[in-house]
């Protein structure tokens, strides 16, 4: 989906094509005037970028517009069983629109606030994918996955009644890691300073993801910077696309 | 009508990052100790609606309870010791404005009339006195020309003036001193030029309007028209060629085959792979960035985006890069001459305006380099580049046809940044700041964002005839060049405003950003028109393309403005110009050895030019698009700064840009034919370092000079021969290019200062195959390490060891281009043949700090035997561009690899991570990388924060 200010489509696109799917990029006001159907398709996709220039806080306005105009579809796309995917805004929309960590609509229990650093860093870090029945990391339980933050409101922060509850049910996909694979509150490794590192959560269902850092910056060994140095049999990010394609096709 | 206010603050308990940077900045900066808190505040205010009303946008939108409470109508929510509220000044655009209204009315707010937004401070601690806040305000939060501290509520939001009215001016009657008179501070024109208008005006029998007087001074503008670059000039005697005619000539002579456009459009093209094109432009926005560096470097990046989206028939933009020239960050404040911003402010406040345009454009900023020399103090050099893709098949430009639609499309139209061009070609003064504040405004990303989203699929559609920006002159310089061949009418009451009571001249003028220009057949008007609607982007018919070679704006019906299309366009007087330039005479700069070594390699690590730039690369995001293939730093820490950027923009293949530049302000102020010579090396040695091909690369030029003084442009023409004389030798072409010749400046006490005259060259190519690439981080134990290339260590002049020891000289590097083709070639064939582990170029600190940073990025060391007849300062820190440092599994593959060129193997890699360099078989010295690497990074980390 895109709007004003929706910057990875591109690549976003790229990498789902990839992965063997057929995507489409679809403006939120083609879903707003009809012109789109939200039914049609089996995968919605919020990709990163500054939708609306961030104001008020990121991902918000468009948080408040698609609340405001595709609840419906949005829930029935949810009821459906199709999987949700937002990356870095995309995370910040799902979160701001309740869809994350709980698919409540207009209900907000945890956010993404500003790093602290206080300030933008684009910088690869090393996640750890935890055990959890999200359908995007199928398979990859306990592997570590290289992948570039950019962002400046990325820190996943809510109180610790909401944190223990994801904990407890598994919600915590990716997990800011440091050199030994282990999770880290150390800058820049947690370049953000997220609770529990958290990197990416999804729903109790395992459809709805949502990550902050960018899984479609690696889908060909090429795009990590130290691919010279060697190490990458392939590129990390490329499975998460593959195993939504294949959760589809299977669907 | 009520205004309501919603102030919005992080709960006590949770941190407020924005007010620990402020406290950060006031203890580290200020110095400023017993300020011992900082809360922060957003005011959102709107005007229209209910306090229930405005209660619901701050529960539903502008307050996240998980952290955040809000008051409504309450000013007491921070319960400051001191508390104050920064806003833009009325007039000055805040973006947020617009989202805050459509995200009201999604709620189902409808009746909001206008709303805005601001921070409020509140500051705790002994330290909190009016004098010690007046200081935080003046020198950290509040930027006068575009900011205000709020002290009396605003009665209305909403922004209104009388219907502008035309005013002639008697220009007939006036005398050589009012012609003066009325050029200063706005015009900008010489008393030759005055008096051409004055007599046209006369010929045609009438006086003209205030609109053409500006269109005239704005089309005749050093900045648009290039007035010394294309004067006929007189060089010590000696009649030449004008400078651009040379540039272009040279370029012509060249006749690359992979040029598709050169000089005629916003930026230059060359074949790419495919079917595709690749395009590349490089601007300066040094006056703006120096009354106001965040507005001034966003409007800087947003003018060479814009620069690329109008190229051909729109293009993509696929990155950006940039160079700064500034004092050091830490100059005496004392030193910063009246009317000039501190260089740490502007520094800061530059990066966060190229950051924030380039990252919600989403264009990766993966190139730059910042350079410091005192003599920046009273102006800063702002270099911004923007490279684009787009088809082969409409990368050249449109022409529009008679009956086309001149089109409108993006953002609306403000009193900003009248006089830009004219200003920009004037130079600073004290001043410039009261006099120009509105010439700069803050840029609206997203609102290009947008406007670029629907001109690529209008593009694609095939909708477009022809289009330009509207950058510098606005819409009368895009539509009057536009134009130039057809004519044009324009209609300025059409043009949608920002607010009322701008006059026609200055809607015709006005440089609001985010506008593009075009041409549309009037058939595909619908379609364009439903393509703009869908992107968010207003899109007007703003007048047509005629056939009378006349410029004709109205106004209600009214003309305002009639000109011969013959007259704009060729009626500027040609300048003569004499210019004469004496070599600086004196001694040869001769350093002795550093008495302690470990102390001397430190200080040139963490030399301004040296040292890691680092934090500036982390804020702008690089890696957007997913296209970097080589980004900034790479290396075991991601932290070895490499040449130059390689980009993939067509998803799926290997083809690679290649990006990359030089520049050395410092060895133009002592040679200026060398110190270009020395750029133009510099920028190509970058590119072939990583891997580019020397005969797939074209060249960008930008010459940033001090105002053309006899001396100034005769340094001048020497550096434009340098270039010249490097296309020849090469037969790498520039194919764009820009001049700013205003970097002087001039005080009320009569103080001159002259900036150092800065050539930026940059260099973009093709790369086949980005897997035949390679990076500086040393990749293992073991290799041999060999110095390639010509140079003569004993030209030390304008180096950084000089620099630091204050030792001045006439012996800067003088570089043999022919040796350097050759270099150039083999080593190119070495990369692609995959032979080359890591490979730096050599360049500020020379052969230490390359050294260093491979072994930075390889988390490793090395271990140099000095040859035996050479002087080990002058072989560590000579600085001849176009020399490489290698790594090489094997030394029995030299013979082979680099047969024929110069080429020295200096020492071996080492998995123990220290420097030791060893003369006639004992050691030198030896120092740890840990040590050299905080010394490194140590600047940067001091002006940017921990």
């Amino acid at each position: 989906m895109r709007t004003d200010g929706i910057n990875c489509d591109n690549e976003t696109f790229y990498a789902f094509r990839k992965a063997g799917a057929e995507p489409k990029l679809v403006h939120v006001n083609q879903l707003r005037s009809g012109q789109e159907n939200l039914a049609d398709y089996q995968l919605l996709v919020l990709s990163g970028g500054f939708s609306y220039g961030d104001d008020v806080h990121s991902g918000k306005i468009l948080a408040v517009e698609l609340t405001s105009f595709l609840k419906e579809s949005i829930q029935e796309f949810i009821n459906k069983g199709k999987p949700v995917l937002g990356i870095c805004n995309g995370f910040q929309v799902l979160v701001r629109t309740g869809l994350l960590p709980d698919l409540k609509l207009g209900q907000i229990n945890t956010t993404l606030i500003n790093n602290n650093s206080g300030r933008f860093e684009c910088r690869w870090v090393d996640t750890r994918v935890e055990k959890s029945n999200c359908i995007f990391t199928k398979g990859m339980a306990g592997s570590i996955v290289s992948m570039q933050s950019a962002h400046g409101e990325g820190k996943f922060y809510t109180d610790p009644e909401q944190l223990k509850r994801l904990e407890d049910s598994s919600q915590v996909v990716f997990r800011y890691a440091d050199s030994q694979g282990l999770p880290t509150m150390n800058y820049p490794e947690n370049p953000n300073g997220s609770l529990n590192s958290i990197a990416g959560i999804c729903d109790r269902t395992g459809l709805v993801l949502g990550l902050m850092p960018h899984p479609e910056r690696f889908v060909e060994i090429h795009q990590h910077p130290n691919w010279r140095r060697g190490g990458f049999e392939s590129p990390h990010g490329l499975p998460i696309f593959i195993n939504a394609v294949k959760y589809c096709q299977e669907m | 009508m009520a205004i309501q206010e919603v102030r919005v603050m992080n709960k006590l308990d949770f941190p407020d990052t924005i007010g620990e940077a402020l406290l950060y900045d006031i203890h580290h900066t200020l110095g400023i100790t017993d300020i011992s808190r900082v809360r922060t505040a957003k005011v959102y205010r709107f005007q229209g609606i209910s306090e229930d009303e405005a209660a619901n946008i701050a529960n539903r939108l502008l307050a996240e309870d998980i952290f955040q409470q809000f008051s409504i109508n309450n000013d007491n929510l921070l319960q400051g010791q001191l508390v104050v509220e920064v806003a833009y000044k009325p007039g000055v655009m805040n973006p947020e404005a617009a989202s805050l209204m459509k995200s009201a009315s999604d709620l189902g707010i409808t009746g909001i009339k206008a709303a805005d937004s601001s921070r409020e401070y509140a500051f705790f601690g002994p330290g909190v006195s009016k004098d010690s806040i007046d200081q935080v305000l003046k020198k950290l939060l509040v930027n006068e020309t575009i900011e205000r501290v709020v002290t009396v509520k605003p009665e209305t939001l909403i922004l209104e003036g009388k219907l502008g009215v035309t005013e002639i001016i008697p220009i007939r009657g006036m005398s050589d001193q009012e012609l003066m008179e009325l050029s200063k501070d706005t015009l900008f024109l010489n008393l030759e030029e005055m008096n051409t208008i004055k007599k046209y005006f006369i010929e045609i029998d009438r006086d003209p309007t205030d609109c053409e007087v500006e269109t005239l001074a704005q089309t005749w503008s050093e900045h648009c028209g290039h007035k010394t670059f294309r004067a006929k000039l007189l060089v010590n005697g000696e009649i030449k060629t004008p400078l651009l005619k040379r540039l272009q000539q040279s370029t012509k002579e060249a006749n690359h085959p992979l040029v598709l456009s050169a000089f005629v459009d916003n930026s230059g093209v060359m074949a790419f792979y495919d079917g595709w094109a690749i395009c590349g432009k490089v601007e300066t926005h040094n006056s703006p960035s120096a009354i106001e560096p965040y507005g001034g470097a966003m409007t800087g990046s947003g003018g060479v985006f814009r620069d690329i989206m109008g190229t051909g028939l729109g293009a993509r933009v696929i990155a950006s890069t940039d160079m700064f020239c500034f004092a050091p960050p830490w100059m005496d404040p004392d030193q910063i001459p009246p009317g000039c911003l501190h260089p740490k402010y502007m520094l800061r406040r530059v990066v966060s305006g190229v950051r924030d345009y380039g990252n919600r454009m989403g264009i990766p900023t993966n190139n730059g380099s910042v350079h410091f020399h005192p003599d920046f103090r009273a102006k800063p050099t702002v270099i911004v580049g923007a490279y684009g893709l787009l088809p082969e098949a409409s990368c050249k430009k449109g022409s529009p046809k008679t009956g086309d639609l001149a089109v409108v499309m993006g953002g609306k139209t403000g009193r900003d940044g009248i006089h830009g061009a004219t200003f920009s070609s004037g130079e600073m003064t004290h001043r410039t700041i009261e006099v120009n504040a509105n010439a700069v405004q803050i840029g609206n990303a997203i609102e290009e964002k947008r406007t670029a989203d629907a001109l690529l699929e209008a593009t694609e559609a095939g909708l477009i005839r022809a289009l330009t920006d509207c950058g510098a002159g606005g819409f009368g310089s895009a539509f009057g060049e536009m134009g130039s061949e057809t004519g044009v009418e324009i209609w300025l009451d059409k043009a949608p405003l920002k607010y009322q009571g701008l006059n026609p001249w200055e809607i015709w003028l006005s440089e609001s950003q985010e506008r593009m220009a075009l041409a549309i057949d009037p058939e595909d008007w619908i379609k364009f028109n439903d393509i703009c609607t869908m992107y968010n982007v207003e899109a007007v018919v703003a007048g047509k393309f005629t056939d009378d070679k006349m410029l004709r704006v109205t106004f209600d019906g009214q003309i305002v403005c009639l000109l011969d299309m013959e007259f704009l366009h060729n009626g500027l007087p040609d300048k003569n110009l004499t210019a004469s330039w004496v070599l600086p005479q004196g001694a040869e700069a001769m350093p002795d050895s550093p008495l302690d070594w470990v102390e001397a390699y430190c200080q040139i690590m963490a030399d301004p030019d040296v040292c890691s730039k680092e934090p500036i690369v982390r804020m702008y995001d690089h890696g957007v698009q997913g296209s970097s293939s080589l980004p900034p730093f790479t290396g075991v820490m991601s932290d070895g700064p490499n040449d130059a950027t390689v980009i993939t923009p067509i998803y799926g293949k290997n083809y690679g840009v290649v990006i990359s530049h030089g520049m050395n302000p410092g060895l133009n102020n002592i040679n200026p034919y060398h110190g270009s010579i020395w750029a133009a090396t510099e920028a190509v040695s970058n590119a072939v370092a990583v891997g580019a091909d020397p005969s797939e690369l074209c060249l960008i030029d930008n010459f940033i000079w001090p105002f053309p003084d006899e001396e100034s442009l005769g340094a001048l023409d020497m550096s434009v021969d340098a270039c010249v004389d490097f296309v020849k030798e090469f037969g790498m072409p520039f194919i764009s290019g820009k001049d700013s010749l205003s970097s002087t400046y001039r005080g009320a006490d009569g103080t001159v200062i002259k900036i150092p005259p800065v050539l930026c060259i940059s260099a973009f190519g093709r790369i086949k195959d980005v897997t035949k690439t390679i990076s500086t981080d040393m990749k293992k134990a073991g290799s041999a390490i060999v110095l390639v290339g010509q140079r003569n260590t004993s030209e030390m002049a304008g180096s950084v060891y000089c620099n630091i020891l204050g030792i001045k000289g006439t012996n800067l590097p003088e570089i043999n281009l022919e040796i350097l083709n050759k270099v150039f070639q083999a080593l190119h064939k070495a990369i692609v043949k995959g032979k080359l582990l890591s490979c730096h170029d050599i360049s500020e600190g020379g052969i230490a700090s390359a050294l260093a940073e491979m072994c930075i990025g390889g988390n490793m060391g090395v271990e140099v035997n000095l040859p035996d007849f050479e002087n080990p300062q002058n072989f560590l820190f000579n600085e001849t561009a176009g020399t490489f440092i290698v790594e090489i599994e094997s030394e029995s593959m030299l013979p082979e690899l680099f047969k024929g060129i110069p080429y020295q193997v200096i020492g071996k890699t080492i998995a123990e991570r220290t420097i030791g360099v060893n003369l006639e078989n004992r050691e030198l010295f030896k120092v740890e990388i840990d040590r050299l690497k905080e010394a490194w990074k140590a600047p940067m980390k001091e002006v940017f924060g921990p």
